[in-house]
């Protein structure tokens, strides 16, 4: 049984209510319009989102946390900006609920969210990447078109699953046969929705198909392959048990050899252990 | 490589890595082999976690290399056919067999069974 078209076009018009959903916080708008203007300062933008002391705190954890792996700690929200970029501070408070709700309700697959950002950002500072860190964001919301479908379509995120459970397929073939779409589509909507920048927007989406991502090719391949390692070493949980297919054009662009695997292999454990205690704290910011 | 905390530290533990105190200053770097006064020290100075080498610590529920191999080689069950990611899966399988018992012989460490 194929989904028809229309029922794609029904699921893209529902999402596109989402917005309203995981509520995007009103200071996204004000931080929007304020970047807009050449003259502002990481310093004023800093300021706006510092009178949040929640948001702020949440903040500082993840810009702190290892997957950026900055050596020194960033104690203000102006140096993240500094040092982190606007793009990732702007994603990361814009996806801050989206987080809460999959602390909340799936830990699996916020620990595959934080360990894929974690390899990303590994691979991309090998390759040179520029702005590596805006990698190890991308790859920190790769899923989060399976986090909409379970809260937004909760009966078709069921039948998800109970697929996925019956005829054990993957958690991707699954979602085409009941929405007809995949949740890294559905990702690359919200995203773009959220005006965040394609660098980010186009990994998501391609995250299974890479060299769909146009100029953004190799930092989807760098997703792709994140997003498999952090399933190798069997991290978190994504939905499905199952070490996805390897996209080998992808692999051609970015492919290395057994001893540099090892290295990647030995600093991915190092840092994922490293993030068992980032995810003990930071579920207990909300508690404090 | 193991995670552990400070009153699970004991004697002859080795440190992996650098141990910090609450305030990011490094007390003792890697390659220290813990005594009971070392550990009194980190204690006091506010230290709770470190990371020492192999695995000292048995976690209650924690899984047996040999089970977390069996995993490994389940979650790759889709995709045997694909030489690279066979090659990835002997390589995981490697890293945690060294972690375990200590870098192999150069002469090709011990593989898993199939």
């Amino acid at each position: 049984m194929t989904v028809s078209e229309e029922r794609v076009q029904a699921i893209r018009h529902r999402l596109k209510e989402v917005q309203s959903l995981p509520t995007l916080p009103p200071i996204v708008s004000k931080l929007n319009r304020m970047v807009e203007d050449e003259e502002v300062t990481a310093e004023q933008l800093g300021r706006v989102i510092e009178k949040d002391q929640v948001l702020t705190s949440k903040l500082l954890k993840m810009v702190n946390s290892s997957f950026f792996g900055f050596p020194q700690r960033i104690s203000t929200v102006s140096n993240a900006i500094v040092l982190l970029g606007f793009n990732v501070i702007k994603t990361l408070i814009v996806t801050s609920s989206i987080f809460e709700v999959m602390q909340e309700s799936d830990v699996g697959l916020w620990e595959h969210s934080l360990g894929c950002a974690t390899a990303a950002g590994i691979l991309a500072r090998r390759r040179g990447v520029k702005n590596p860190e805006e990698i190890s964001t991308a790859g920190l919301i790769h899923d989060l078109g399976k986090i909409v479908v379970r809260s937004e379509l909760p009966e078709d995120y069921a039948r998800v699953q109970d697929l996925v459970a019956a005829r054990q397929v993957a958690m991707r073939e699954a979602e085409l046969e009941v929405l007809g779409v995949g949740h890294g589509e559905i990702g690359g909507w919200l995203a773009r929705q959220w005006n965040l920048p394609d660098r980010l927007v186009r990994p998501i989406e391609a995250h299974h198909h890479p060299e769909t991502a146009g100029e953004f090719r190799e930092l989807a391949a760098i997703v792709h392959f994140a997003d498999i390692l952090v399933r190798a070493v069997g991290f978190g949980f994504g939905g499905d048990p199952w070490v996805p297919p390897l996209d080998h054009e992808a692999w051609e662009r970015i492919k290395f050899g057994r001893s540099v695997a090892r290295e990647i292999l030995a600093e991915l454990d190092d840092k994922l252990l490293e993030l068992q205690d980032f995810t003990m704290e930071i579920q207990r910011i909300g508690e404090d | 490589m193991q995670r552990i905390s400070i009153a699970q530290a004991g004697p002859g533990m080795v440190t992996a890595k650098d141990v910090l105190a609450p305030d990011g200053r490094v007390l003792c770097g890697p390659g220290v082999t813990l005594t009971a006064e070392i550990i009194e020290r980190l204690a006091r100075s506010g230290v709770t976690v470190l990371t020492v080498e192999g695995r000292p610590v048995k976690v209650p529920g924690e899984k047996s290399l040999k089970e977390r191999l069996r995993d490994l080689d389940a979650r790759f069950a889709r995709v045997k056919d694909d030489p690279v990611l066979v090659a990835l899966m002997k390589l995981i399988a490697q890293h945690w067999i060294e972690e375990e018992r200590g870098p192999a012989r150069p002469a090709g460490g011990p593989t898993p069974a199939p």
